[in-house]
Order: C-alpha cells, then sequence, then structure tokens
C-alpha cells in the first residue's frame, strides 16, 4: 500500500491547549498546520478541568478551550488528526519529513466535533516547521510512598478530586462524607531528592480554588493546607488569599507521612517542634508536572535540547529546540499554567512562521 | 418575504433524523443547495463543505448548529426538536437580512506607541503580520528602553526592525477616539500635533522598578534599593558585614520580584565576610528556575527568613530590625550594616486611559480577566502590553507582544464578527449604545451615531439597552430574534420552554450534552446568542406572551463574561421580567438566570430539568 | 538574641566537616521534625530546630546541647528530606565538632576517661586476675597506652 504523503507549512505534535493556540496563530498569518493529536480527543489535560467559579470565576482558565477548540473549527486552514503519534522524523532540506502511525485508543471513541478525525493509516507529513506541544506529565504521587497513595484508604490525588468534583467526593473518600479535608502541597515539586528542582506553579491555586469549591458545597466543611509556600499570581489573589486564610486552616509544615487510622487518614507533621497527628476525611496530594514522559525519546527524534529541568527545549530561548525548525509549545517546555501555554503556542507559532517566512517566499517565486 | 429552504448537512447528532419531515414542520422546502432566495444550513459555517459556502455568498442563510441542539432520546421526540430548531432559524432568514460584514474596510495600520522592549516587539511582529506600523517612541531613539530593562537589547531590537516600521521618537498619543478598525489619534510630537487614523493601537507605557510601598523604614544612609545595589563593594572584615535583604512581603509579591532579591542577596553572600539574611513573606518560586536561584543562595550560606505580614519592625532610629525567628518561636534582632530593598515591576496606563468619555469600561484590574489576555483591553482592537500590565522585562515581555500581535491581526482581518447597524432615523441619541458598548464600538461623531469598522462582537448588549430600537449587529436585531422566537415556539411541540444561552458557556454546555445524548424536554427552544446580554426584558416577556412557559438565560459565570458585564446586565434584566410578570399576577419562577461555563453541562442539564418542573406546575 | 552576635561561620564549618555538606539547603519544611521518633519523646528535640540554630551561627548552644547526643541514627529524617539535608550525617558532623571543641556528653566523657585509664570498659585488678587463674585463665594486663594516644587525651586519674 503506498504511504500517503501530506504536506502542509507545520505540524504541531499535541493538541493540548498550546498545540491549539500555535494552529490559531500560525493560521492567523496566513499558514496552514496540522495537529496530531495522539489521544482521541481535542485539549489535552484541561479537557478534564471543571469550572470552578463559586460566587465568580476564579479565573482557572479551563473555559478557555473551548474558545479555543471553537476558534478552531472556524478555521479551514487547520487539519487535525487525533489518535496519531510521530514515530518516525528527518530532517529534509530546510523541513522535516515524519512518520505517523496511528494510535489505538481505548475506551468509548470520543464525541467528534471537528474537522479530520483519527488518523486512518501509516502516513507520512512533509513539514516546513514542527511544533512540539506534548504537554507536561503529572508527578505520580505514590513514587511518595510516605503519603500513603494508593496504599492508604482517602489518600488521593489532586487530579482525582479534580475529576470528582463534579459528581461525588464521598466515592473518593471510601463512603465516608469528607467534613475534614487535607490538602499536601509539592508534592513531587521542589524536591531535590527527585531531581525536581522548580515549582510546578499550579498547584498552589488549583488546590485553593479545589478548597472553595468543597467549602462552598458543604458549608462546614474544615481544610487544612499543608504548604511550604504560596504561589499564586494576579491583583485578585491578593484579596482572595486574605478570606482564605480566615476560611482555612494554613500549616505551613511539610508532613512526614500519611497513615491509616481508625476513622480516616492521618497525617503526621510538625507543629510548635513536635510530631503531630491529625485525622482527615479525606487527604489529597497536589501533585506538580514533570516533564513529558516521552521527553527523551522526543529529544532524540528531533535532535532537540532539554532543559536543566528535563523539559524539552533550552534553558536560554523561550521556544527555540536547538535544532532547526522545531520549536517548543506549552508546558513541554516547563510548568505554566493555561493561559501561559495559550500565550505560549502563540509566540512559538510567531517564531515557526519567522522559519517559514523565507521558505514560503521561496515556494511564490519557483 | 424571500421563501426560505433548508439545506442538509448530515452529520454526527443528526442521524435518524428525517430531513424532509423537519423541513415541512417548520414550513420550509428542502433544498440540496441549488437556487434558493434565503437558506437555513444544519451545520455551521465553518463545517460546511467550501464549495456550499461559496455558492451561498450573498444570501440570507442562517448557520444552524443543529446537532448541537437536537439530542437525544426517541426519533419521534428528535424529530420534534430539530423541526423547532429549523423553525426557529428560518423564522429570521425569512425576513432576508444578510450578515453585512464590512461595510467599510477597516485601517490596517497600527499604532503602537511607549517605550521598551514590548513596544518594539510589537511593531516587529505587526510588520511581520503584513501591517504598516507607526512606532512612536516617547523618547529619542537611544534611550528606547523602559527604566527596568537593558538598553543594550532595546536596542538591539531596534535596529533589528522592518522596513515597514516608521519610527517616530519624542512623540507621545494624547488622545484616542474610535475602535478596531477605525482609531482616531492625536499624537504630540516635538514639534507638533498631528492626527491619524489607525486600525489597531498598542500601548506599552513605560515601566520601572519600584519599591513596593509596605517596607520597612530603615535609616537611609544603609539603605538602598536593588537596582542601586553594586555587591562588589561590599566585603566585611574582622567583624562580618551583616546584610538584610527584603524581599516583596505583601500579598501582591510576584515571582520575578522574589528573584531579584535573591539574585542581590545571592551575589552579596559571595563577598567575602559578608553575612546575608533574606526577609520573605513566602518564597515566590514560581517563576522559570526561580526554586534553583533560592537553593543556591541558601546552599552560598543566605539566611532565609520568613516573617508573617507585619512582622518586620524597625527600632525608632532605624538601624535595628526585629522579628521573630519561625522555626525558633523566638524574638531575634538585627543590626544591619546594609539594607537592600527588593522592588517590584510598576507601570501605569496613561491617565487619559481612565476618562470613561474617551474609552469605555477601562479597568486597572482587567489583567486578570481570563478572556482579556493577549494584551487586550475591554476596547476591542485597543492593546496594552509591557510593564504596566505586569510583564516582567524580556522574553515575557516578547510573549506579550507577539501574542498581542497575532490577536489585533485577527481582528483587522476579520474576526470581529460584524459592523452594528444604526438606524438613524429611530436614533434619539441618546448615547445608550456608547455608553453600554463593553468594546468601546459605538461612537458619536459628526452628528450620528458611529461604529467602527472592526471591532464589534455582536454581543447585542447596546440592541438589548437601546429604547429605539435604533442599532444591532446584523442578525441580532429585535425583529429578528422575535420573528425566529414566534417561528420557532409556533413549531415547538409539547411544554414550551426558551433557553436563551450565551455561545461562550451556554451553548457550548448544550452541544456536549446534545452529543452525549442527552434528552431535552421534548418544548425546549435554543436561542443562541453572544452573549447573554442580548437578552433584554423585552425579548423575554415576548417569549412568555409567545407561549413559553418558562425561560432561562444563561450567561457566564461573574467576572468571566467577555463582554464583561453583559452576564451581569442579562441577570438584572431576567430579574426585571421575573417582577414584572409577578406584577401581572404570573409566577416570577417562570423566569430564570444562571451563571454558567462551557465545561458545566450538568449543571445546565439541572437547570433545564427544574425550570421544566416549573413551567409543568401552572 | 541579637544576629550580630552569633557566628555566621559556623554554617560553613559544619558545611565543611564529613557529612555536613547538605545542612545549608534547609529550607525549614519540618519534614524531618514529624518523622523524627526522639522528637515525639524528647522535650526540645527538633532536628529543623537544631538546623536553624546552626543556620543562624549559635555556636556554642549548639555545641554545648546535650540533644545533640540523643539522635537514634534510624534515618527517618534524612529519608524524608525534599533537600537532601541529610540530617543524621549532618549531626555527626556537629558530634565530631562539639567533641574537639570538648563538649562531649557527659556519659562518653565517663567512656573516654575509663578508656584512657584502663584500656577498657571494665577495669582489671588483682581481683579479677586472681579469678581468672582459679579458672585457668591467663592473667590480663591493663594496657591503656593505645588508647589514649588514639583518644589523644591524658589518662584522668593518673593510675598507671
Ligand atoms: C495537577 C495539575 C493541575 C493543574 N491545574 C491548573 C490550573 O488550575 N490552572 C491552570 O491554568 N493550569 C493548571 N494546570 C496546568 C495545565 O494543565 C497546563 O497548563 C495545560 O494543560 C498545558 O497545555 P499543553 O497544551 O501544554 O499540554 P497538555 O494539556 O498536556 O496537552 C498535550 C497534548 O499532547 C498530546 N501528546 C503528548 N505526546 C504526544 C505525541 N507523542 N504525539 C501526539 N500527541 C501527543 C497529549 O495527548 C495532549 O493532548 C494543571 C496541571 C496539572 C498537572
Ligand atoms: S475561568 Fe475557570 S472558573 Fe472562570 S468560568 Fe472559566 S472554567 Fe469557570
Ligand atoms: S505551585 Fe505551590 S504546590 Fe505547586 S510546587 Fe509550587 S509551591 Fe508547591
Ligand atoms: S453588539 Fe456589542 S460589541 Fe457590537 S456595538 Fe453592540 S454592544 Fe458593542
Ligand atoms: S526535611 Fe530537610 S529541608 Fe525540611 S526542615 Fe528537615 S532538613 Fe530542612
Amino acid at each position: 500500500m503506498a504511504v500517503k504523503t501530506i504536506k502542509t507549512p507545520a505540524v504541531i505534535i499535541g493538541g493540548g491547549v498550546a498545540g491549539l493556540a500555535a494552529a490559531i496563530d500560525l493560521s492567523r498569518r496566513g499558514l496552514s498546520s496540522l495537529v496530531v493529536e495522539r489521544g482521541p480527543r481535542l485539549g489535552g489535560r484541561v479537557a478534564d478541568f471543571c469550572c470552578k467559579a463559586t460566587d465568580s470565576c476564579v479565573r482557572c482558565g479551563a473555559c478557555r478551550l473551548a474558545d479555543l477548540v471553537r476558534r478552531v473549527a472556524a478555521r479551514p486552514e487547520i487539519a487535525i488528526y487525533t489518535s496519531a503519534k510521530p514515530v518516525a522524523a528527518e530532517a529534509d532540506g530546510d523541513g522535516w519529513r515524519l512518520t505517523l502511525e496511528p494510535q489505538r485508543n481505548n475506551g468509548p471513541a470520543p464525541v467528534v466535533e471537528l474537522a479530520g478525525g483519527p488518523l486512518p493509516r501509516r502516513s507520512q507529513v512533509q513539514a516546513g516547521a514542527v511544533i512540539l506541544a506534548v504537554g507536561a506529565t503529572p508527578f505520580d504521587p505514590s513514587a511518595k510512598s510516605r503519603f500513603g497513595y494508593r496504599r492508604v484508604p482517602g489518600v488521593v490525588s489532586a487530579l482525582e478530586l479534580e475529576g470528582a468534583l463534579e459528581h461525588s467526593l464521598a466515592e473518593l473518600a471510601g463512603g465516608r462524607d469528607p467534613r475534614r479535608v487535607a490538602f499536601i502541597q509539592c508534592v513531587g515539586s521542589r524536591d531535590e531528592s527527585l531531581g525536581h528542582l522548580y515549582c510546578s506553579r499550579v498547584c498552589c491555586g488549583f488546590a485553593l480554588r479545589m478548597a472553595r469549591v468543597i467549602q462552598a458545597r458543604r458549608p462546614g466543611t474544615e481544610i487544612t493546607f499543608f504548604h511550604m509556600d504560596v504561589q499564586t499570581y494576579g491583583r485578585a489573589w491578593a484579596g482572595e488569599l486574605a478570606e482564605m486564610r480566615e476560611q482555612m486552616n494554613f500549616v505551613r509544615a511539610m508532613p512526614g507521612e500519611v497513615t491509616a487510622g481508625p476513622g480516616g487518614p492521618q497525617v503526621v507533621y510538625a507543629a510548635g517542634g513536635r510530631s503531630q497527628t491529625a485525622e482527615f476525611d479525606l487527604v489529597v496530594l497536589s501533585q506538580g508536572m514533570r516533564p513529558p514522559v516521552g521527553a527523551a525519546a522526543l529529544s532524540q527524534l528531533f535532535a532537540c535540547t532539554r532543559t536543566s529541568d528535563g523539559f524539552l527545549g533550552s534553558d536560554a530561548e523561550p521556544v527555540a529546540s536547538g535544532a532547526a525548525g522545531v520549536f517548543i509549545a506549552g508546558s513541554a517546555r516547563g510548568p505554566m499554567s493555561i493561559v501561559e501555554s495559550i500565550e505560549h503556542g502563540a509566540v512559538a507559532a510567531a517564531a515557526a512562521a519567522g522559519h517559514l517566512q523565507p521558505l514560503v517566499r521561496e515556494a511564490a517565486h519557483a | 418575504m424571500p421563501e426560505v429552504s433548508l439545506i442538509w448537512i448530515e452529520e454526527a447528532g443528526l442521524e435518524g433524523l428525517d430531513p424532509a419531515k423537519a423541513a415541512k414542520k417548520a414550513g420550509v422546502a428542502l433544498s440540496d443547495g441549488g437556487l434558493v432566495e434565503a437558506a437555513v444550513v444544519t451545520t455551521t459555517e465553518a463545517r460546511a463543505p467550501r464549495s456550499l459556502v461559496n455558492r451561498l455568498k450573498g444570501y440570507p442563510v442562517k448557520w444552524l448548529d443543529l446537532a448541537a441542539e437536537v439530542g437525544g432520546g426517541p426519533l419521534a421526540l428528535r424529530q420534534a426538536r430539530a423541526a423547532a430548531a429549523v423553525a426557529r432559524a428560518a423564522g429570521s432568514a425569512a425576513l432576508g437580512t444578510m450578515a453585512q460584514r464590512y461595510t467599510r474596510q477597516p485601517n490596517q495600520e497600527v499604532l503602537v506607541a511607549g517605550r521598551g522592549l514590548a513596544a518594539v516587539a510589537a511593531a516587529h511582529q505587526a510588520a511581520a503580520l503584513g501591517h504598516p506600523v507607526l512606532l512612536a517612541l516617547e523618547t529619542t531613539r537611544a534611550r528606547a528602553a523602559c527604566a527596568d530593562e537593558k538598553p543594550a537589547e532595546v536596542k538591539r531590537a531596534l535596529a533589528g526592525l522592518p522596513a515597514q516600521v516608521e519610527v517616530v521618537t519624542g512623540t507621545e498619543l494624547v488622545e484616542l477616539l474610535g475602535a478596531g478598525g477605525d482609531f482616531q489619534a492625536r499624537l504630540q510630537g516635538p514639534r507638533r500635533t498631528s492626527r491619524r487614523r489607525f486600525g489597531a493601537v498598542v500601548l506599552a507605557p513605560p515601566s520601572a522598578y519600584a519599591v513596593p510601598g509596605d517596607m520597612p523604614a530603615t535609616a537611609e544612609d544603609i539603605t538602598l534599593p536593588v537596582s542601586r545595589l553594586k555587591p562588589k563593594q561590599y566585603q566585611g572584615g574582622e567583624q562580618w558585614l551583616q546584610a538584610a535583604v527584603i524581599a516583596p512581603l505583601g500579598p501582591g509579591a510576584t515571582a520575578h520580584g522574589f528573584a531579584r532579591a535573591v539574585t542581590a542577596a545571592l551575589a552579596l553572600q559571595k563577598r567575602p565576610r559578608v553575612q546575608v539574611t533574606l526577609f520573605l513573606g513566602e518564597a515566590k518560586v514560581a517563576s522559570e528556575g526561580g526554586e534553583r536561584l533560592y537553593r543556591d543562595a541558601r546552599r552560598q550560606g543566605v539566611l532565609a527568613m520568613r516573617v508573617e505580614p507585619g512582622g518586620l519592625r524597625v527600632s525608632r532610629d532605624g538601624r535595628k530590625l526585629s522579628f521573630d525567628d519561625p522555626v525558633l518561636g523566638e524574638p531575634v534582632d538585627l543590626r544591619p550594616d546594609l539594607v537592600v530593598l527588593s522592588e517590584e515591576v510598576t507601570g501605569r496606563a496613561p491617565a487619559w486611559l481612565d476618562n470613561p468619555l474617551v474609552t469605555t469600561a477601562w479597568d486597572q484590574d482587567l489583567p486578570d480577566h481570563p478572556r482579556l489576555q493577549a494584551g487586550r483591553t475591554a476596547r476591542s482592537g485597543l492593546y496594552l502590553i509591557g510593564g504596566a500590565r505586569g510583564a516582567a522585562p524580556g522574553d515575557p515581555r516578547r510573549a506579550q507582544a507577539a501574542a498581542a500581535a497575532a490577536d489585533l491581526h485577527g481582528l483587522l482581518s476579520g474576526e470581529a464578527v460584524a459592523v452594528p447597524a444604526v438606524r438613524d432615523v429611530l436614533c434619539a441619541s441618546c448615547l445608550t449604545c456608547v455608553r453600554v458598548c463593553p468594546h468601546g464600538v459605538v461612537c458619536y461623531a459628526e452628528d450620528h451615531i458611529a461604529p467602527a469598522p472592526a471591532a464589534c462582537l455582536a454581543c447585542g448588549v447596546c440592541t438589548a439597552e437601546c429604547p429605539a430600537e435604533a442599532i444591532a449587529p446584523p442578525g441580532w436585531s429585535n425583529r429578528e430574534m422575535i420573528a425566529s422566537l414566534a417561528a420557532g415556539l409556533k413549531a415547538a411541540a409539547g411544554d414550551k420552554l426558551v433557553l436563551f444561552a450565551c455561545r461562550n458557556s451556554g451553548m457550548d454546555a448544550a452541544r456536549a450534552l446534545s452529543l452525549a445524548g442527552h434528552q431535552w424536554p421534548k418544548g425546549l427552544l435554543m436561542v443562541p446568542v453572544n452573549c447573554a446580554g442580548r437578552v433584554g426584558v423585552q425579548l423575554i416577556l415576548r417569549a412568555l406572551s409567545l407561549g413559553a412557559g418558562g425561560v432561562l438565560v444563561a450567561g457566564c459565570h461573574q467576572g468571566n463574561c467577555r463582554s464583561l458585564n453583559g452576564n451581569l446586565r442579562a441577570k438584572l434584566r431576567s430579574g426585571e421580567a421575573a417582577d414584572l410578570l409577578a406584577q401581572v399576577g404570573g409566577r416570577p419562577e417562570q423566569v430564570r438566570f444562571m451563571h454558567l461555563a462551557s465545561n458545566q453541562p450538568r449543571a445546565l442539564a439541572q437547570a433545564v430539568a427544574e425550570l421544566a418542573q416549573t413551567a409543568g406546575e401552572k | 538574641m541579637l544576629l550580630n552576635d552569633c557566628d555566621p561561620g559556623f554554617k560553613h564549618q559544619v558545611a565543611a566537616e564529613p557529612g555536613g555538606q547538605g545542612i545549608k539547603a534547609c529550607f525549614a519544611c519540618a519534614a524531618c521534625t514529624a518523622r523524627c521518633p526522639v522528637a515525639g519523646h524528647v522535650e526540645g528535640y527538633d532536628p529543623r530546630r537544631l538546623i536553624r540554630l546552626v543556620l543562624l551561627g549559635r555556636r556554642e548552644e549548639v555545641l554545648a546541647s546535650p540533644l545533640i547526643w540523643l539522635c537514634s541514627t534510624c534515618y527517618s529524617c534524612q529519608e524524608v528530606c525534599p533537600q537532601q539535608v541529610s540530617f543524621t550525617e549532618v549531626l555527626t558532623a556537629i558530634k565530631n565538632i562539639a567533641a574537639r571543641a570538648g563538649y562531649g556528653p557527659p556519659a562518653t566523657e565517663a567512656v573516654i576517661d575509663q578508656l584512657a585509664a584502663h584500656g577498657r570498659l571494665l577495669e582489671v585488678g588483682e581481683f579479677e586476675n586472681q579469678r581468672r587463674t582459679d579458672l585457668g585463665l591467663p592473667e590480663v594486663a591493663e594496657a591503656p597506652a593505645h588508647f589514649q594516644k588514639v583518644l589523644g587525651v591524658e589518662p584522668a586519674g593518673g593510675k598507671s
């Protein structure tokens, strides 16, 4: 069977918010692109995030995804293949030649709402520029075994809490009505022992927003927030944080361990210079981000560099990759929020367009 | 009135539906897209085949996202819902209004005014996108950098500007009227003032480092800000030199400010026999390399000291700092030989921006608005970037400039939806539209209402609020909306309900539900609007008088409305409609408003179910 | 307490001692204290606090403190520390410095005296050698000189 070759100015690997933002900005610049998404649906991590507004919007940015999807849908220059990933790549003149392989995705087929669809067969892509927007990988809290993840009932990851927020928290808490909820911050971040010498930047805000939602839905729920430092930015947080300090128990200490107690998980932490134990119904581990699982393979495939934290790209430049014609967008480059990822996608698109400009001009002359 | 044809495009969500039956029920003719006078197409313009889009150019067409409205359930129910939706769209298509796009061509020229890297980068990016650019620098060319930037970096960027950028120096923007596609700017040059028109305007006001106001007041002779620190000048002798570096302590502390303080502390600590105590509120390490830097400083020997708000006190003579060590819980004093105060980036939007007569709805706090990113301001086509927008020097400013340039290019090349039509004969010149338009689109010039050509987002707030029915973006006038409500409700089967759903939230949620097979009440008519603010009292009361048993308006959450406060207007107007209903003996519960986000489909399903129950109670 | 009276060089000294390298990285998260079994039993024993005292440069207070000798070397603190401070090793470094500075704990001082005086922890005198002879064992002579050399001390009681 003949292998089909698709020609496109730019190919974007990863259909999360950064990849979609890059595609939109390329199309605004008059450049077509092909988005290649490994999973069955667009949106990446953000597609699983629910709205955390209580009285008013808390600026989590999750609903920006719907804006992006709507705009992608309105732009015929953007082609999309889901269930596809690059398996081979070689520099080819001024551009890149990629081989895409269909991916089998288990579970129900998603609701297809955009032009394009699953990649039907192995295909070749010839592109002038490549944007890697493969995202970061959430840290797996079981690697910090002392926090009891998957060992102690009632200990969950922040992403699991997110998934249950719109449904039932009792299920997460092993059937108990969660009236006492603890968050443990920096799980897998700011941790030299793991080689993760960075702050993941989003988990403080993520946890505090979820804590607010829980308190708004079940007034009187006691929230304890174990942390070292609170990272929130934006003017609006200043006032909100002061309010939260009144409503929640902020404990500046990293717990030593989480064990199973008779009435729920117990957090062992230090206060006043000694070890204390407090019992909760639910303990939430605020996992951070780590470099994309496929970072090593991708950096080999595209001959691109890694930052000192192990993400794709280089410390010195925001979107450059060390390889000509290859650019990095979004959280694949390092921890960033949704809004930052979207802006970063725009920067990658600008850089890719700059790279493509002479090529486009040449083609016009030929 | 033109005859309306139904053009049916098969797609996911419409399985099993009979186009002919739907057309018949809705009272329109089924067509294959051949000769038409006016048409309803069952898919969106983006999803429709290109050939069809081209063929229908110039005709009154209503693109209907039918799959989003039908939902799941038994075939008969879906068929009835499809017919009502088609009838609703046909109702306004039959009036023959065409989407009049760009009756005035938007001006493509871009003005970038201000100084610094953000300004130069924005000019560069806009030029790369094909726009002629005027870069009006407030300063002389050689000193184009902001006070918080490296002059060499800005100079390099200036030298690399492409030829389409015209650079003028010593020039300030002193007045700005208009909006996207047609701005009228007054520029004050070194010798004279000039007026010029632009399609988009990017402001990059000067920024500088400033010591936050809540810093302890230590003696002047031992105190200096980070930017004036020259670490090489310091070293201890037999006695250690004790330095205190104070990072931003207040709730507004940023990661950039923290990183600057830590950098200073590290440099000082490297000096012989210097001991640095770094005071901080929270270690704001959420910046690239921030955690690494903080670790390096501690490893070098910097003593990190957390103090609670207000916990760092100064003696009367300004030479002793007192605080509680958070670990020991004991009071500690320090007599520093040197106090270094951290700084934060500050910058202000130009004062004239705050003038409500010049620009509507500008607010300093808008930078946090989730839909006003990429330097966007409430006023469509006007961007504010750089330090005044909180961007740290260097890459963050370049990034913001690139995003703003792409955004304005999108606007000037057709992302703005339409130009609102003004019927001068009806206009009472009350200036309501000028006042309420959240995007600053509508101006009053030369004795009439003059909307800008590439700025309107068709939110419809002006239409809902105008007392004279004189202004509406094409397709969204009262006449069209009432016609479509009437046709849709007439065709609807069973207990009739109306859902006005904002396209930025409610319609996305409805679409997700429909495509997942959610079964809507049979008589529910969905009416998509670009902003809930389009739904005024009149439309709600009309829906009821046309037979709806209940009306639900779904708008975005407070603080998330793309049109700033369209959602709150909708809430207010829904409340007024409910009050009116109560006054004439109706049940106010028949009119409801809800805040919603696109990713909250369950909340919408529940609210619709509750509305159906209320309406059914009678 | 006045910070100016403290010794900023102390932390560098601890860090230069084998095992002490990690001390300055501590960011006071308190995970170690939470896990330390001794902290749970002995009032005032708190790894994080001891580190803090070193970082502040409260030299004498640390070296003279009886607390530094109470670590059970269970390595729990080291296990949980996100900054790889390795407090157990740090404490060894501190103990070495303390010992050199003459701040041995009383019990250890007594042991040292005993070893220096007798070359073993149990004194062997006439009575013990008589018993040995009765049992057919050879006599034992005290040979403290070797220990005196290793410990670098003079015998306390001066019995030779
Ligand atoms: C626990 C947690 C909480 C968070 N909370 C918040 C928050 O509250 N607010 C906020 O602003 N941000 C939050 N974030 C950050 C947010 O998730 C990211 O900013 C955002 O998802 C980044 O988008 P992206 O496009 O870079 O990556 P992703 O969303 O990860 O998307 C990457 C996409 O690439 C695809 N992909 C990966 N590899 C390949 C391949 N080889 N081939 C093809 N496709 C591939 C993936 O399937 C995925 O769809 C959180 C992150 C985490 C982990
Ligand atoms: S930004 Fe977040 S909180 Fe605000 S409306 Fe969107 S999803 Fe909800
Ligand atoms: S954002 Fe907060 S929880 Fe996440 S790594 Fe940073 S400090 Fe820790
Ligand atoms: S529709 Fe909205 S954006 Fe357009 S002119 Fe009216 S109020 Fe302004
Ligand atoms: S666990 Fe490590 S970083 Fe935390 S307080 Fe103890 S020694 Fe310091």
